[in-house]
C-alpha cells in the first residue's frame, strides 16, 4: 500500500474543495443581491402562468416591477380582482374598478359559410396562409381557421370547430395573447357585460361582402334603424356598437337579414 | 505542440466550428442540443453561456492538472477535479453576473446550471488532455469547439421554428423528427471532413 | 391496479419499460450515439454505466439523511465522479479494446443526465434496497436500449450482429450508419416507431377501460 499516494490523493482532492467552498461561501456573501421579501408575496399573488398579458417577460418579472412601483396592480387580467385585491393588500393601495372583458371572435365565417378563393395546401398556420394572395377566405377579414391563436392559449380556452375558432367564455382570462397572435386582428377583448355583438368586420360593399360570406354584415342600416339608443352605427360600411349605450335590449339581433349580431347567453 | 501562427490558427478553427463539429461530428452536448433549441433567441443564450463556460473551464482545468495533478502523480484523479471544477465554476460565473451585469443575467443566467451536466464542456476539458494542448489551443479548442456548438443550435432552432407548422406524424412529434434532422444536417457537415488534414 | 411503483419488481421493470431513460425519458443522448456503433460496444457501455449507477444509488441513499440541502448537487457529482473513476481503470485493465472503442464516453458516464436525475429523483428520498432496484432498472433498460440500437446499426453498417457475420459476403455494408448522421437518424426513426407501439398499446387499455 503507497500510502504516500493515498495521502497525496485525499490531499489533492480534499484541497481543491476546501478552497472551491471557501471561494463559493465568499462569492455568496459579497455577491448577495437584497431581495424585497415582498417580491415573493406578489409572485405568490399573481396567476402565475407567465403569459405576458402583464406586459411583462414573466410572472417573477411583473412581480419585481409591481414591489419597485413602476408597473400597476390591475395588469394581471388572468388573475382577475383577485390578484388586484391582494396585491393592493401587500403594496398598500386601493384597487380601481375593474370591469371583466373576455375575448371574443368578431367572425363566423366557417366551412360552408365563407367562400373560399382556393384551396391551401401548404404549412396549417394562418400567418403563412395569410401571406400566400391575400388568404384563402373570399372574405380578407374572416377567420382563416388554422389555429394559431390556439397554440397560444395558455388556459385551453380555444379551440377549431369546422374551421373556425371556437372560444370557451368561462376558461378565458382575458390574458389577450391570442388578440396578438391573430395576423387580422379578428380577436377583441370585449367586457364581459357587453353581450350583444357584431360578429363581423368585413368593410367590403354590400354585393361583395354577400358574395364573400352568408353572414357578413351588408351595411345595410336596418339595426341602425330599429336602435332606440343610438347604440349601434354603420361606418366604413360595417356595424359597430357603443357598449357605453348598449340596453342589450337585442332589437339589432331580431332585424339583421345576415345573422351577424349574436346575443351570447 | 503546434506553434501558434495565423495559418494554423484559422485552420485549428475551421476543424473545431467545422470539420469536427462538437455535435454533428463528436456528438458532445447533445442533451440540451434537443432540450433548448426550440426557439432561436433561446438557443443563441444557450450557446452563448456556453461559450463563456467552456473558455474558462479550459483554462482552469489546464491549470489544476498540469500544476496540481502531473506534479503529484495523481492525473487519474483528473475526472473528479474537472467536475469539481466545472461546478464550481458554473455556480460562481452565475453568483457573479447576478449581481455585477443584471441585464446578462436576465438574458443567460437561466442556462447556467444546465451547463454543468452539459458532455460537451467536460469533453473539451478531457480532449485537451489527451490531445496535449499547451494553455494558448486549450483555451482556442474550448471557445472555438463551444462556437461550433452555438452554430449547431442556431440552426437546429431554425428548423424546429419552421417545424411548428407542419403536419407530422403524431408518433413523430418532438424528439424523433428533431433527431432525424439532427442527422441530416449531420450528412451535410460529413461535407467539411477533409478540409483540414 | 396492484401497487406497482412500491415493490422492488415494480420499481426494476419500471426502469425498463414505463420509464425507459433511453426511450422515454429521452436522457442520456450522447452516450447512446456514440457508443452503439456496434452492438458490444453498446453493452459494454450499458454495463459500465449499470455499475455506476447502482454504486451511486446505493451510496446516495445511505447517506441521504446526512448531506446538507444546499450541498446536494455537488455532493452528489463527488459520489458519481467516484464510481465512473473506478469503472473506467477497471475497464482500462481488463477490456482494453471496449477502452479503445468507447475512449472519452467513459468518463463522460459523470455527466450522464440518467445518472444525476435518478439520484436527484429517487435515490436521495427512498430506502437502500429500493434505490438498488431502481439503479438496476433503469441500467437494464439503458443496456436493452443500447444493445436495440447498436444491433440495427451493426446489421445496416457491417452486416454483423455482435462480431458474427449474419449477412454474407455479398451484403453491401451502408458505411453511413457507423457515422455519425447514421446515429441521430438511426435512433430518431426507432424513437419514433416506439413511440407508436406506446400510443397503441395506451389506446387499446384505454378502449378496455372503456368497456369494462
Amino acid at each position: 500500500m503507497n500510502t504516500t499516494a493515498i495521502l497525496y490523493a485525499a490531499a489533492v482532492l480534499g484541497g481543491l474543495g476546501i478552497l472551491f467552498g471557501l471561494i463559493l461561501t465568499f462569492a455568496d456573501k459579497n455577491f448577495a443581491v437584497p431581495v424585497d421579501e415582498r417580491v415573493a408575496r406578489v409572485r405568490e399573488a399573481v396567476a402565475g402562468a407567465n403569459c405576458g398579458a402583464c406586459g411583462y417577460a414573466g410572472c417573477d418579472a411583473y412581480a419585481q416591477a409591481v414591489v419597485s412601483g413602476e408597473a400597476s396592480i390591475t395588469a394581471c387580467t388572468p388573475g382577475g380582482k383577485k390578484t388586484a385585491e391582494a396585491l393592493a393588500e401587500i403594496m398598500g393601495q386601493a384597487v380601481g374598478d375593474i370591469a371583466p372583458t373576455v375575448a371574443r371572435l368578431l367572425c363566423q365565417g366557417e366551412t360552408g359559410v365563407v367562400n373560399m378563393r382556393y384551396e391551401y395546401q401548404g404549412p396549417q398556420s394562418c400567418h403563412l396562409a395569410n401571406q400566400l394572395a391575400g388568404g384563402p377566405t373570399a372574405c380578407a377579414w374572416g377567420c382563416i381557421g388554422y389555429g394559431d391563436c390556439v397554440k397560444v392559449c395558455m388556459f385551453d380556452a380555444m379551440k377549431i370547430e369546422n374551421g373556425i375558432v371556437v372560444i370557451d367564455e368561462e376558461k378565458c382570462t382575458s390574458c389577450g395573447m391570442c388578440v396578438k397572435e391573430c395576423p387580422r386582428t379578428l380577436i377583441k377583448l370585449l367586457p364581459r357585460e357587453a353581450k350583444v355583438t357584431v360578429r363581423c368586420l368585413n368593410q367590403a360593399s354590400a354585393k361583395d361582402a354577400r358574395a364573400a360570406c352568408s353572414k357578413a354584415c351588408i351595411a345595410c342600416r336596418r339595426c341602425e334603424k330599429a336602435c332606440n339608443y343610438d347604440a349601434i352605427h354603420v361606418i366604413d360600411n360595417c356595424a359597430i356598437i357603443d357598449p357605453e349605450k348598449c340596453t342589450l335590449c337585442g332589437e339589432c339581433v331580431k332585424v339583421c337579414p345576415t345573422k351577424c349580431i349574436t346575443h351570447q347567453d | 505542440m503546434m506553434e501558434f501562427t495565423l495559418v494554423n490558427f484559422l485552420l485549428f478553427m475551421v476543424n473545431c466550428v467545422l470539420s469536427n463539429n462538437f455535435i454533428f461530428s463528436r456528438y458532445l452536448g447533445c442533451c440540451p442540443f434537443l432540450g433548448v433549441s426550440s426557439k432561436v433567441e433561446t438557443a443563441a443564450g444557450m450557446g452563448i453561456a456556453v461559450t463563456f463556460v467552456m473558455g474558462l473551464a479550459s483554462l482552469i482545468t489546464y491549470t489544476v492538472y498540469h500544476f496540481l495533478l502531473v506534479p503529484f502523480n495523481l492525473q487519474y484523479l483528473n475526472t473528479i477535479s474537472f467536475i469539481l471544477v466545472i461546478a464550481a465554476l458554473v455556480q460562481f460565473v452565475e453568483m457573479l453576473i447576478k449581481k455585477s451585469i443584471p441585464a446578462l443575467y436576465s438574458a443567460l443566467g437561466i442556462y447556467l446550471p444546465l451547463i454543468t451536466t452539459n458532455c460537451a464542456v467536460l469533453g473539451v476539458t478531457l480532449l485537451n488532455i489527451t490531445e496535449n494542448y499547451n494553455m494558448l489551443w486549450s483555451v482556442l479548442n474550448g471557445i472555438f469547439g463551444a462556437l461550433g456548438f452555438l452554430l449547431a443550435i442556431v440552426l437546429m432552432a431554425g428548423a424546429r421554428e419552421r417545424l411548428e407548422s407542419s403536419n407530422i406524424p403524431e408518433s413523430f412529434k418532438g424528439f424523433p423528427i428533431s433527431l432525424v434532422i439532427a442527422g441530416l444536417m449531420s450528412v451535410a457537415f460529413l461535407g467539411f471532413t477533409g478540409l483540414v488534414k | 391496479m396492484r401497487n406497482e411503483k412500491t415493490t422492488m419488481r415494480g420499481v426494476f421493470i419500471n426502469g425498463v419499460l414505463n420509464e425507459n431513460p433511453v426511450f422515454r425519458l429521452v436522457l442520456g443522448v450522447c452516450p447512446t450515439l456514440a457508443s452503439t456503433t456496434n452492438a458490444i460496444n453498446g453493452l459494454g457501455m450499458g454495463a459500465a454505466a449499470t455499475f455506476v449507477l447502482l454504486g451511486s444509488n446505493i451510496v446516495i441513499s445511505m447517506l441521504r439523511n446526512f448531506i446538507p440541502d444546499k450541498v446536494r448537487i455537488p455532493a452528489f457529482i463527488v459520489v458519481i465522479s467516484t464510481f465512473v473513476t473506478i469503472v473506467q481503470m477497471l475497464i482500462q485493465a481488463f477490456v482494453p479494446s471496449l477502452y479503445e472503442a468507447l475512449g472519452l464516453f467513459i468518463p463522460l458516464i459523470v455527466v450522464n443526465c440518467i445518472i444525476l436525475a435518478r439520484a436527484e429523483a429517487f435515490a436521495s428520498k427512498n430506502s437502500v434496497l429500493h434505490s438498488a432496484a431502481d439503479g438496476l432498472g433503469m441500467g437494464a433498460g439503458f443496456t436493452l436500449a443500447l444493445i436495440i440500437i447498436g444491433v440495427v446499426r451493426e446489421i445496416l453498417g457491417n452486416g454483423s450482429v455482435f462480431g458474427i457475420d449474419v449477412l454474407g459476403a455479398s451484403f453491401q455494408p451502408m458505411l453511413l450508419a457507423i457515422m455519425a448522421p447514421g446515429g441521430f437518424i438511426i435512433f430518431g426513426l426507432i424513437l419514433g416507431i416506439v413511440n407508436s407501439i406506446v400510443n397503441k398499446i395506451g389506446k387499446r387499455s384505454a378502449g378496455k377501460g372503456a368497456e369494462a
